[in-house]
């Protein structure tokens, strides 16, 4: 590391908010799939993977095993509802910013066609 | 419902259909491509090319991600492994639930933003100027052409497979396959396609040079474009086949209790004895019926058997050598096969059983279709045993998220909004593909048993059954096309992955900064093109092991991308040294896990797997904890960096160069 670099975090200058928001967003996602995994997994397991299940007296809901139903379908649908919540009402729409690659370009553009002009 | 009323093996040869359908689509993608080079050339070309110019609107950047990330497997494999395993796949893809929100939401808004900070068109591009490293550069595209490369010629050859599975029993194909066949022996003096399956070969070429002449000439824009056209395919594909196959079967309910009284089939080697004139060869054909009638005397049953390859009785011969056969073990569905007129299963022959391989898991019992963890021929803890199902939680949502190739499609859409929309484009897509995929798979068991001779085949299979029952055999060729599309949308992206690796992140980059757009116009079609013979190629004489190829290059990519882009992205304080150390760490744990396996299991593709979960965690566990760890050891990024990058008008700050 060179002299010049300095400790993080010490710096006045604020944190761009797209960054804030995106961090925000992303821990919630990230909470989120931990709870359908939390849902999902013992659900399943302690309704659906029991060997002694007799076959005659299996538990169906619209034809779909029980333990599916409540173990996977609904949690499925309550991740649709999250979702349609979290692009709708949650999410910031934050400023991208320019595409420096493109921005360049433009600029090269321009400067070549003040030459020819000049020219 | 009646056995004898299900409508079965209406359809046992193969209609034009597919035939049609694939043409009309090959021209429809290289149209596309014609279209989308025209767009090339008002626009920078490097940009235009390996990332549409940063521009992509919802419709575009959702099916483009939904359909890339749905390769040849999801209508292929996993109708595969639905019939085989049953109910159990709910939750083998049950994690498809949050894919959408993971795999776009955690990292989307802000790798588009740093990649247009540093104006990077490729994910090394990101990671050398995020960590102003040349050297992670460089890293990053060695182990993105590794990975890749294995995972291209994997993906040629199962788009060819499928390719071939769909023009089975077409006629004009078989006959050109031979004449092809011929041809290109004709031509090979070297003996390297010596022994390739001619309809193979002649599927691995037409495969080929569509996908490579439509990307070379297209570029991003019409792997997009092809994509969105595949991705509305896939969906048209499963919308009509969900309906036909609830109502043929007479509902889901039906069909989950005739599966919860299923016992899985044996696999039994075995020879076959004629019982007729011996004086000339028999040929029996690959899915034939054999049945060995009961008698009333003893009270025994039929016994129904299925030839899983075609084999041959030769001339004065009385017996065959040993064949391969799938014995059906659920008396309803022999009494559906033997009552169906439209099938003459064989009965004069004798079969002597010299080997039985049953399923380690659920054979004895029935209900192991309908209840976890699934039954399983080679796995005495089942398919998908608790841990499994834990590690496949992570391994859709979490590992989808470290893919390059997803991260790439990130950096091209065009604004927050358009990202808001296309997760919840992405989520409804899903979830009208996925679910929906198993019930209909779970109908198929029900009608169509013995299906396990020939799994591969349960999707065109099955989309030829439902259209002709209904008296309309052409829609089979719109629905066939929806596995081939899948496996057209996967490979077009990866190759322009490698491309984009050779021709920016090493040329550009690395050896000539000043090249002009001419040379590198050029260089990029011909890095293309070159990079996809190369892959076709190779899958003229793939490797075996084709899922756990991808499987393998999939997770490993993941171990080795995910914690430095998660780190680079939302930490600060993160270094190049924790990074790359990182970096190298998923990498090696993923391998050893893979290498132990080659010891202790005896084969590669056997990893080693500690309490059962799958190396992928293992690789993500060791990745992100030294990425923590050696960074907190090493000196803190310069203020400049970590300014660019994460404070408000940070962009404006000069970066520093690596």
């Amino acid at each position: 590391m060179t002299a010049s670099a300095s400790p993080v975090g010490t710096s006045d200058v604020e944190y761009d908010a797209t960054y804030i928001h995106a961090r925000r967003e992303g821990a919630l996602i990230f909470f989120v799939w931990f709870l359908c995994l939390i849902w999902a997994v013992p659900v399943c397991y302690f309704t659906g993977y029991d060997s002694n299940i007799d076959p005659a007296k299996l538990e169906t809901l619209w034809g779909i095993p029980k333990w599916v139903f409540w173990g996977l379908v609904v949690p499925w649908l309550a991740a649709d509802v999250f979702t349609v919540w979290l692009c709708f009402f949650y999410m910031k729409d934050d400023d991208l910013g320019e595409d420096h690659e493109v921005a360049e370009m433009h600029a090269a553009d321009a400067a070549a066609a003040t030459k020819g002009g000049e020219a | 419902m009646n056995l004898l009323t299900l409508p079965l093996f209406a359809a046992q040869g193969q209609s034009n259909a597919a035939l049609w359908m694939f043409l009309v689509y090959t021209l429809a993608v290289l149209a596309l491509a014609g279209l989308s080079n025209r767009l090339m050339q008002s626009k920078s070309f490097l940009s235009e090319y390996f990332l549409g110019s940063r521009s992509l609107g919802v419709w575009a950047f959702a099916l483009t991600f939904a359909a890339t990330s749905s390769s040849g497997g999801s209508f292929m494999g996993f109708p595969s492994k639905i019939y085989t395993h049953g109910w159990i796949l709910a939750l083998w893809i049950g994690s498809y639930m949050v894919v959408p929100i993971c795999t776009m939401g955690m990292l989307g808004k802000r790798i588009n933003q740093v990649a247009r900070i540093s104006g990077a068109i490729t994910i090394p591009d990101v990671i050398r100027d995020r960590f102003n490293s040349a050297v992670f550069g460089l890293l990053a595209v060695c182990l993105i052409v590794f990975f890749m490369s294995f995972n291209l010629v994997a993906q040629f050859k199962a788009g060819s497979i499928i390719l071939s599975v769909l023009l089975d029993g077409v006629d004009v194909f078989h006959s050109t396959s031979i004449a092809f066949g011929n041809f290109v022996g004709g031509l090979d003096t070297t003996g390297f396609t010596q022994g390739v399956d001619p309809e193979y070969l002649l599927c691995l070429v037409t495969f080929g040079v569509a996908v490579i002449v439509y990307t070379t000439y297209g570029g991003f824009h019409a792997v997009v474009w092809t994509d969105v056209m595949q991705g509305v395919v896939m969906l048209i594909g499963v919308l009509i086949l969900l309906p036909l196959a609830l109502t043929q079967v007479g509902g889901l309910e039906y069909a989950t209790s005739r599966m919860a009284k299923m016992t899985p089939p044996v696999r039994v080697t075995a020879t076959l004895e004629r019982n007729g004139d011996s004086e000339e060869e028999r040929t029996i054909r690959k899915g034939s019926w054999i049945v060995l009638r009961g008698t009333d005397e003893d009270d025994a049953e039929d016994q129904l058997y299925r030839t899983v390859t075609a084999f041959t009785i030769p001339a004065g011969k009385t017996s065959s050598d040993d064949v391969e056969l799938l014995k059906l073990t659920t008396q309803a569905d022999i009494e559906q096969v033997l009552g169906n007129k439209t099938i003459e299963p064989i009965e004069d022959v004798a079969i002597n059983e010299t080997k039985t391989t049953t399923y380690k898991y659920g054979q004895e019992k029935p209900g192991s279709f309908v209840t976890g963890p699934g039954p399983s021929p080679k796995s005495d803890s089942g398919f998908l045993p608790l841990s499994l199902g834990i590690s496949f939680f992570f391994m859709w949502a979490i590992s989808g998220a470290g893919q390059p190739s997803n991260m790439v499609r990130l950096m091209a859409f065009n604004s927050s909004r358009t990202l808001r929309r296309s997760i919840f484009t992405v989520a409804i897509y899903y979830t009208l593909i996925y679910f929906p995929l198993v019930m209909i798979f779970c109908c198929a068991r029900v009608l169509m048993p013995g299906m396990e001779a020939e799994p591969d085949r349960i999707m065109p299979a099955v989309a030829i059954l439902l259209t002709e029952n209904i008296g309309m055999g052409w829609l089979a060729g719109l629905l066939v096309a929806a596995p081939f599309a899948a496996a057209m949308s996967t490979v077009d992206s990866f190759l322009l992955m490698i491309s984009s690796a050779l021709v920016r992140d090493i040329y550009q980059r690395n050896i000539d900064p000043e090249a002009s757009e001419k040379t590198i116009k050029r260089l990029s079609y011909l890095c293309t093109l070159l990079v996809g013979t190369a892959a076709m190629l190779g899958a003229v004489n793939p490797p075996k092991f084709l899922q756990d190829i991808i499987v393998y290059t999939g997770s490993g990519l993941s171990s080795c991308f995910l914690a430095p882009m998660v780190f680079g992205l939302y930490w600060p304080r993160v270094n190049k040294y924790g990074a790359i150390s990182g970096m190298l760490a998923g990498f090696s744990a993923h391998l050893s896990m893979y290498v132990a396996g080659s010891f202790i299991n005896g084969s590669f593709f056997s990893p080693y797997r500690v309490f059962n979960i799958d190396p992928i965690l293992v690789g993500l566990f060791v990745s992100f904890i030294t990425v923590y760890l050696v960074t907190k050891a090493t000196p803190a990024p310069s203020e400049e960096l970590v300014r660019r990058y994460f404070h408000k008008d940070g962009a404006k700050v000069t970066p520093p160069t690596a």
